[in-house]
């Protein structure tokens, strides 16, 4: 492999040790997160079907649990784990230690104050209303700041790399790194502290949105299926020539498309037609990216299947092609005039944040914290459990949301239906979005649990590898070569 | 790729555009909309919100209406929303430039409510209110079969023993009431939010944005 892996080895153990704290405490945070919002999501369902649930309590009532649920999940879940994995990966393949971790245990205690001051402002009834940046204007600040520390020692890490080249995963996290903060500081300004005038505060939250979506979460979901698809089954990204095509086209295009959320909306009709055109650009960059990790994965794929990880990997793999599917045919005008403002619209955001991120995000996890603490995971069957509860439940969504939104679209569409029929046509599906819901949670709740039983410092050792057929070469103790 | 410079600047020339291309642009355009003034009689429309109507509003942000609410009307041949009345005509820009923070919407598991001030037609303002009140007081009452969640903190509820009834408790009918010798009176929130809603009704048809704003014609037609 490597002439000089030895040598390579000891760098790894080395980084990962440098790594292992700061890493440990966003992802754990993360997964509290994932918890925490999971719970106040499927309450949020249930509210749906059962309207006196939690009604009597203004903290609870829909209109604040939803977005509060959601900003959880995507600050406190999502944001969290990107770090976490971010961090190391960029370590990793910039060959170099994470250096005063320190400073990032501070940055992580202040994020997550930040999202619970956030989230708890929210439900206390400080919410801005605009979608994604609901959090109380005084957490703006907050947010910014810590970011600024944990962004900065991305950047940092890169710029201090060991390395000749600079892999596929570097180019979308150092991206990622940068479009977050200008994103959120750009919308916060222009929403939160001298709010635009008119229609353009749902262009500029659109442009927010969308820009959070497809420059961060993708791009963190892509630099994990750019590093662990090759290095897992020791081949290198074919036509990786094209992959700097790829990812400059998909960041152009998709920095455009956040219009085409506007479809039908009181803005000039320019700002949607110009989303629509990205979005069409879009698919040039996605299909790249397919040649490059389905090439490479071709004719493995029962190696693939093999290991855990490349198995959530597989399944990100699959959301981020959905995902852009759905932003596609949601970009038809014919299609968005039925299905806009419908369950089947917010399956677009939901492939994007959970099936491509936040899959990708489980599958890095079961290769990266058993390297951090040198400890295999404790519980096999939660591992199947997880996996097997995520799988699920992301077929029966994205079945469910599909039936329940075309169904919704439909009946809103026919003027002759009264608003009481749409709502009782959707009982159904509403509840069954609650069964959808729980099913990831039970997941999420077995992971958790076998995370705490690996971190935890007052345990033996596990001994469930991260795999389902060990493939002899893929073990804990061997060699994995060079980052 | 191995230039980290390159990256950098790649990266900051995307957004950039995007940002310059998207939003400065938006903002040069429709940034100024001003209010406009009707020859016949001589008023500026969109007129502003009351005083208590922009408290409204912010009771509407800080309970989530807008997770199941909109606050736009498609225009013709875009759906339905113009068959199903929930407006005279689709929404303009213009009509958006009153509002403090434009709640555009994402969702219609609810109705939508650009024009919900309006929707009763001719009842009078007062018994308008009462019907709002008994909607986020018990929503049943009004609205058989909806799944909106009562809102029964911005109400007080409070025994009429020993004291004058109050003159704005609602009339509720005996199954929603909330039991003998207990009166619901909205609470200065309930008020607000009401005279928000009230406010909702893009009635005023400008001249200019009708043109503007008209389809263009199908292919074959002339």
């Amino acid at each position: 492999m490597n002439p000089s892996a030895p040598n390579a080895r000891t760098e790894q153990i080395e980084i990962d040790a440098s790594a292992r704290w700061p890493v440990l405490a966003f992802f754990g945070s993360a997964l509290l997160w994932l918890l925490l919002g999971g719970v106040m999501q499927l309450a949020a369902a249930m509210q749906l079907h059962l309207p006196d649930f939690l009604a009597d309590c203004a903290w609870f009532t829909h209109g604040r649990l939803a977005p509060a649920a959601q900003n959880a999940l995507v600050y406190g879940w999502g944001m969290n784990a990107a770090f976490a994995f971010g961090l190391w990966l960029m370590a990793r393949l910039s060959a170099t230690t994470l250096r005063h971790g320190g400073w990032l245990f501070v940055a992580a205690k202040f994020w997550n104050l930040g999202v619970t001051l956030g989230v708890g402002g929210i439900l206390a009834g400080w919410s801005t209303s605009f979608e994604l940046l609901e959090m109380p204007r005084f957490v703006g600040l907050l947010l910014l700041a810590a970011y600024a520390m944990i962004g900065v020692w991305a950047v940092t890490t890169f710029s201090i790399r060991n390395t000749e080249n600079v892999f596929a995963s570097q180019w979308y996290l150092f991206g990622a790194a940068f479009w977050f903060p200008w994103l959120y500081a750009v919308a916060q300004v222009m929403l939160v502290r001298t709010p635009v005038r008119g229609v353009i505060q749902p262009v500029v939250n659109a442009w927010y949105v969308h820009g959070l979506y497809a420059l961060w979460f993708v791009p963190v979901a892509l630099a994990a299926a750019y590093y662990f698809i090759p290095k897992i089954l020791g081949k290198p990204v074919s036509n990786y020539y094209l992959a700097s095509l790829g990812f400059w086209w998909l960041a152009v295009s998709s920095a455009f498309a956040g219009g085409s959320r506007l479809i039908g909306a009181p803005v000039p009709v320019w700002i949607p037609t110009l989303g629509i055109v990205a979005n069409m650009l879009v698919v040039v960059g996605v299909v790249i990216v397919a040649l490059n990790l389905l090439g490479t994965l071709s004719g493995r794929y029962a190696a693939a299947r093999a290991s855990l990880t490349l198995r959530f990997i597989l399944l990100s793999v699959a959301g981020f092609l959905l995902a852009a599917v759905m932003n596609l045919a949601l970009s038809m005008r014919g299609f968005a005039a039925i299905v806009q403002f419908t369950l089947l619209d917010g399956l677009r955001d939901w492939l994007t944040f959970y099936v491509c991120f936040s899959t990708a995000m489980f599958g890095a996890a079961y290769f990266m914290l058993p390297r951090l603490t040198g400890r295999e995971w404790r519980f096999a069957g939660l591992i199947k459990l997880h996996f097997g509860a995520t799988a699920l439940g992301v077929v029966l969504m994205i079945v469910g949301l599909a039936a329940a939104g075309w169904t919704q679209g439909r009946l809103l569409n026919d003027a002759a239906v009264p608003f009481a029929d749409i709502t009782k046509a959707l009982s159904f599906w509403f509840a069954y979005r609650t069964v959808a819901l729980a099913v990831l949670l039970l997941g999420h709740l077995a992971f958790l649990i076998n995370f705490v039983g690996m971190a935890c410092p007052f345990n033996s050792h596990g001994n469930a590898p991260a795999t389902f057929r060990t493939p002899p070469e893929l073990g804990l103790v061997k060699g994995e070569g060079h980052a | 790729m191995k230039n980290g410079l390159t990256l950098f600047l790649g990266a900051f020339v995307t957004l950039a555009l995007s940002w310059g291309g998207l939003l400065l642009t938006a903002q040069r355009q429709i940034g100024s909309l001003s209010q406009f003034k009707d020859a016949a009689d001589e008023q500026l429309y969109p007129q502003p919100l009351s005083g208590l109507a922009d408290q409204g509003r912010l009771v509407y942000q800080d309970l989530g209406c807008v997770t199941c609410h909109t606050q736009q009307v498609r225009h013709e041949g875009f759906g339905s929303d113009l068959a199903r009345k929930w407006g005279e005509r689709g929404s303009y820009a213009r009509d958006y430039i009153r509002d403090q923070s434009v709640l555009l919407g994402q969702n219609r598991l609810g109705p939508d409510l650009r024009n919900v001030g309006s929707r009763l037609g001719d009842a009078k303002p007062a018994e308008y209110a009462e019907w709002f009140y008994r909607l986020l007081y018990a929503p049943q009452s009004v609205a058989k079969g909806t799944n909106m969640p009562a809102h029964p903190f911005l109400f007080d509820v409070h025994p009429v023993a020993g004291r004058q009834p109050s003159a704005h408790a609602l009339a509720l009918p005996s199954k929603f009431a909330p039991g003998p010798g207990l009166e619901v009176v909205p609470t200065s929130r309930a008020v607000a939010l009401v005279a928000y809603l009230q406010s909702l009704k893009d009635t005023y048809d400008y001249p200019i944005e009708r043109s503007r704003n008209t389809p263009a014609p199908k292919k074959g037609g002339h």
